[in-house]
């Protein structure tokens, strides 16, 4: 054959084969464009986590579980059923959060439950770069699906895992004062080796070898009792007045004071 | 009666019709083809020789603007596979790739910094062959420059930049430096942490420069860092500036081989006694019509098949790191790798070198003084500013500089020997431009970025998600020859009931490896007193996360150090076999 020829049929054939590749790319298209979407969705959650454990656990506690007197649990029930209700939004629940997140607050929907109530404690900033916060609305469009996550476990749908934290042993007053540690969300603030990481507040290893000794004639349950209680009446050196909620007292049942003071004393 | 009707109507008699309607068909054929008949067509497809007199084929050259555009003919002997290896014709086939593909991309795109980064997504997520052209702009882009730099040492080492191609040449390196710019500008695009911190990085030269430097940067950025306006700077010269030079350029380029001095005839064929037979075939026309035209058709079905092979078997794959963060520094920032030289050329700092040498002279002469260049010469300006520029007016000068006459490799050894070493220089440059060369990252930052570093895969990323099983995994203590015996999981939910995997093999051996470093550091000095462990813990119903974290006492200052590095695991996470 002559070259004009040879060439003609190859080209023919090589078209042909990339015309084949390209049908057969075009069938995969489909399931292609849905799983990059899903995969896209879980590099989403993964890029919202770490966002939310930098900026929001702060308030909203390690695991969004909310602390008392500061700001909501943003994995229960209520968050995902009837929040929308309770504000008026018409439209879903992530652009809610997108939508909050971005302007923050500016006046507490809840000021009996959570901090807004004085003046004095902050309602939720602005986080959006558009209006002066830190974060871009990427990262608050990563934040907002990160929460939305949490919808299954929040509606019962799948059980609760078990998170890392060891267990406590709810028979003694220690035990049960290791888990309203982790309840009332002293821990998003306090750091307990191998219980919690806050770095709000002062840490709290060693607290009962030490407590006794702080305040002159408080023994070191006194002291612990009073700290929980009227946070303001002694505060460590080096910590602002009035970051600790002074809500505790009567947030907490007098059972479940005793026994945190208890596990607290544990501290050596 | 209907032969009556017939004469009226003036419709040929039936044997008449079949030559007529032929006659049409011929017509119009002509016209499609710029001048040539059914006939000559079907010749020209055959490669049989033309049907008639004068040559239809030339006609076409005259009557049709693409065909105007190329040479009637090339000498045989130009058109030799050896000579050419049809590098420019590659170069400007990916071009060509370039526009068609990223006239469409265009469309999807959106050049501001809230959503230049989500259109992509939308481009890989939502487009129908989204993915696939965006692969074939980037592979089309990287082929693009592999065979302008293949093309200019091939011009090089035949020596076809000589007389009268010498400004042929020049507007070629100019082209040259086009499609690098080209190449950089199309980089930021996508908005990811690679694109924004290879190009702040880049733009930064600029910024040493004297008087005019922090003006030029500012120009390019269009803010002190790269933002709204750096993008739409950026983009525009991508998409309109650029596009429309290298156009303009390739026309000069491509009229001067076309229409002024052909592609050159190799310098054996130019410069070497040739024995008649030899001759004629050297000079043997080798017309556009059909030879070079089915010749090229057939080069670019090659083409196009070739890069949709590499996709389809994703032997390639455009990056797309993590949305650019401003506020993060990523640890190594990866230039595209053809200017791996360029910043291989950064990381030697001239002063630091004369000061090396000459000082320790005055000290053996007890001189009482010390050269102290550092302070003078700032090394980013020169090996940024002052050698690249350099480096390109000597490859603009090279036809003005090598004044010998002959085009044979051995009658010009300086040249060739030139030409090889600056290829050894431009790779060796490369090596040290690569993220890893001459950069020390302390031990236990390299040991947790080696196994899953800030972006892309890594061991770590690569466990598969039902292996990761909470719990502290403690650096030097002893675990059985699996960290969870009582886990298995079936790798494929919805396959084979019997594949089941038993504990957690890969963890295990990412932990096994994650120890082994660290104690070897340990063993060297390198972490004393050393505390470290991999931390797994559920974060969500499947969302996993995992520390890896280090504390040792610093050798030097003898203060508690720790590294440690949060990495979020979904069970979605996209999961290369």
């Amino acid at each position: 054959m002559k070259r004009v020829q040879l060439e003609i049929v190859f080209g023919t054939i090589l078209v042909l084969l990339s015309t084949a590749i390209v049908v057969i790319l075009g069938i995969q298209e489909p399931q292609r464009m849905a799983d990059f979407e899903v995969q896209q969705r879980a590099e989403l959650i993964e890029f919202g986590a770490s966002v939310f454990t930098i900026n929001c656990t702060r308030c909203h506690g390690s695991q969004a579980q909310g602390i008392t007197g500061i700001a909501p649990s943003l994995r229960d029930e209520y968050f995902f059923t009837q929040r929308l209700e309770e504000v008026g939004w018409q439209g879903g629940l992530e652009n809610y959060i997108v939508s909050v997140v971005t302007t923050g607050r500016q006046v507490s929907t809840r000021p009996d439950q959570y901090a807004g109530a004085t003046g004095t404690s902050p309602v939720m900033p602005t986080w959006s770069e558009r209006f002066g916060g830190p974060l871009r609305d990427d990262q608050i469009r990563a934040v907002a699906a990160f929460i939305m996550n949490f919808e299954p476990y929040a509606l019962g749908q799948i059980p609760t895992v078990e998170p890392l934290v060891p267990l406590a042993d709810e028979s003694t007053p220690e035990g049960r004062g290791q888990a309203v540690f982790v309840q009332a969300g002293c821990n998003a603030c306090h750091t307990i080796s191998g219980l919690s990481t806050g770095n709000i507040g002062p840490v709290l290893d060693g607290l009962a070898s030490r407590a006794g000794d702080t305040v002159s004639g408080l023994t070191a349950e006194e002291y612990i009792r009073q700290s929980i209680v009227e946070p303001s009446a002694y505060v460590v050196e080096g910590f602002a007045d009035g970051l600790m909620p002074q809500t505790f007292g009567t947030t907490l049942t007098e059972e479940q004071i005793n026994d945190l003071v208890a596990f607290l004393l544990t501290l050596q | 009666m209907l032969n009556a009707l017939r004469r009226r109507l003036n419709i040929p008699p039936r044997d008449q019709w079949r030559a007529a309607i032929a006659k049409i068909i011929d017509d119009r054929v002509r016209i499609i083809t710029a001048g040539l008949s059914i006939r000559e067509l079907r010749a020209v497809m055959r490669g049989d020789p033309p049907t008639e007199k004068p040559n239809p084929r030339y006609k076409v050259i005259t009557t049709s603007f693409v065909a105007h555009l190329r040479p009637r003919y090339y000498p045989k002997a130009s058109t030799w596979f050896t000579h050419t290896y049809r590098l420019g014709f590659f170069t400007t086939f990916f071009f060509i790739v370039e526009v068609i593909t990223g006239v469409i991309l265009m469309v999807y795109y959106i050049p501001f910094p809230d959503q230049a980064y989500e259109s992509i997504l939308v481009i890989e997520s939502n487009v129908f062959f989204g993915e696939l052209l965006r692969d074939l702009h980037r592979l089309g882009a990287e082929a693009m420059v592999i065979f302008s730099w293949l093309h200019l040492l091939r011009t090089y080492f035949t020596g076809s930049y000589k007389g009268p191609r010498t400004f042929t040449w020049l507007t070629g390196v100019i082209l040259l430096l086009i499609t690098a710019w080209l190449s950089f500008t199309g980089y930021l695009l996508p908005w990811d942490q690679l694109a924004y911190w290879a190009v702040t990085v880049g733009t930064s030269i600029t910024e040493s420069g004297p008087v005019v430097g922090p003006a030029l940067n500012l120009l390019m950025r269009g803010a002190p860092d790269i933002g709204t306006g750096g993008l739409l700077r950026f983009y525009l010269q991508h998409v309109i500036l650029f596009p429309l030079l290298a156009i303009a350029l390739i026309s000069i380029h491509y009229y001067k081989v076309s229409r002024e001095h052909s592609i050159s005839l190799p310098a054996v064929v130019e410069e070497t006694e040739r024995t008649p037979d030899q001759k004629k075939e050297d000079n043997r026309r080798i017309d556009l019509i059909p030879d070079l035209l089915s010749h090229e058709v057939f080069l670019v079905s090659l083409g196009i098949f070739i890069m949709l092979v590499i996709l389809y078997f994703r032997w390639f794959a455009s990056p797309l790191e993590t949305h650019a963060n401003p506020q993060q520094t990523p640890l190594d920032t990866k230039a595209p790798w053809y200017f791996w030289w360029l910043q291989g050329l950064l990381k030697i700092d001239p002063a630091a070198i004369i000061e090396g040498m000459v000082n320790p002279i005055f000290e053996t002469f007890r001189l009482g003084f010390r050269l102290e260049l550092s302070k003078l010469l700032n090394s980013k300006f020169i090996m940024g500013l002052i050698v690249p520029p350099t480096l390109i007016i000597i490859l603009l000068a090279i036809p003005y500089i090598d004044r010998n006459p002959s085009r044979l490799a051995r009658k010009r050894p300086f040249a060739i020997m030139w030409g090889i070493a600056w290829v050894f220089i431009v790779i060796a440059l490369s090596f040290m431009g690569t993220p890893q060369f001459g950069i020390e990252t302390p031990p236990a930052t390299r040991i947790i970025q080696d196994l899953a570093p800030e972006e892309g895969e890594g061991a770590l990323r690569l466990i598969p998600y039902q292996e990761l099983q909470q719990g502290i995994y403690v650096v030097g203590e002893e675990y059985g020859p699996d960290l969870c015996p009582t886990l298995s999981y079936q790798p494929d939910p919805e396959g084979d009931v019997n594949n089941v995997v038993v504990g957690c093999p890969n963890l295990t051996a990412v932990f096994r490896e994650f120890s082994e470093k660290l104690l070897a550091a340990e063993a060297e000095g390198e972490l004393p007193d050393l505390n470290a462990n991999i931390t797994v813990e559920q974060v969500q119903y499947n969302l996993k996360r995992v520390t890896p974290q280090v504390e040792w006492t610093d050798p030097e200052s003898g203060e508690t150090k720790t590294y440690e590095h949060t990495y979020y695991l979904h069970q979605d996470r996209p999961h290369e076999e």
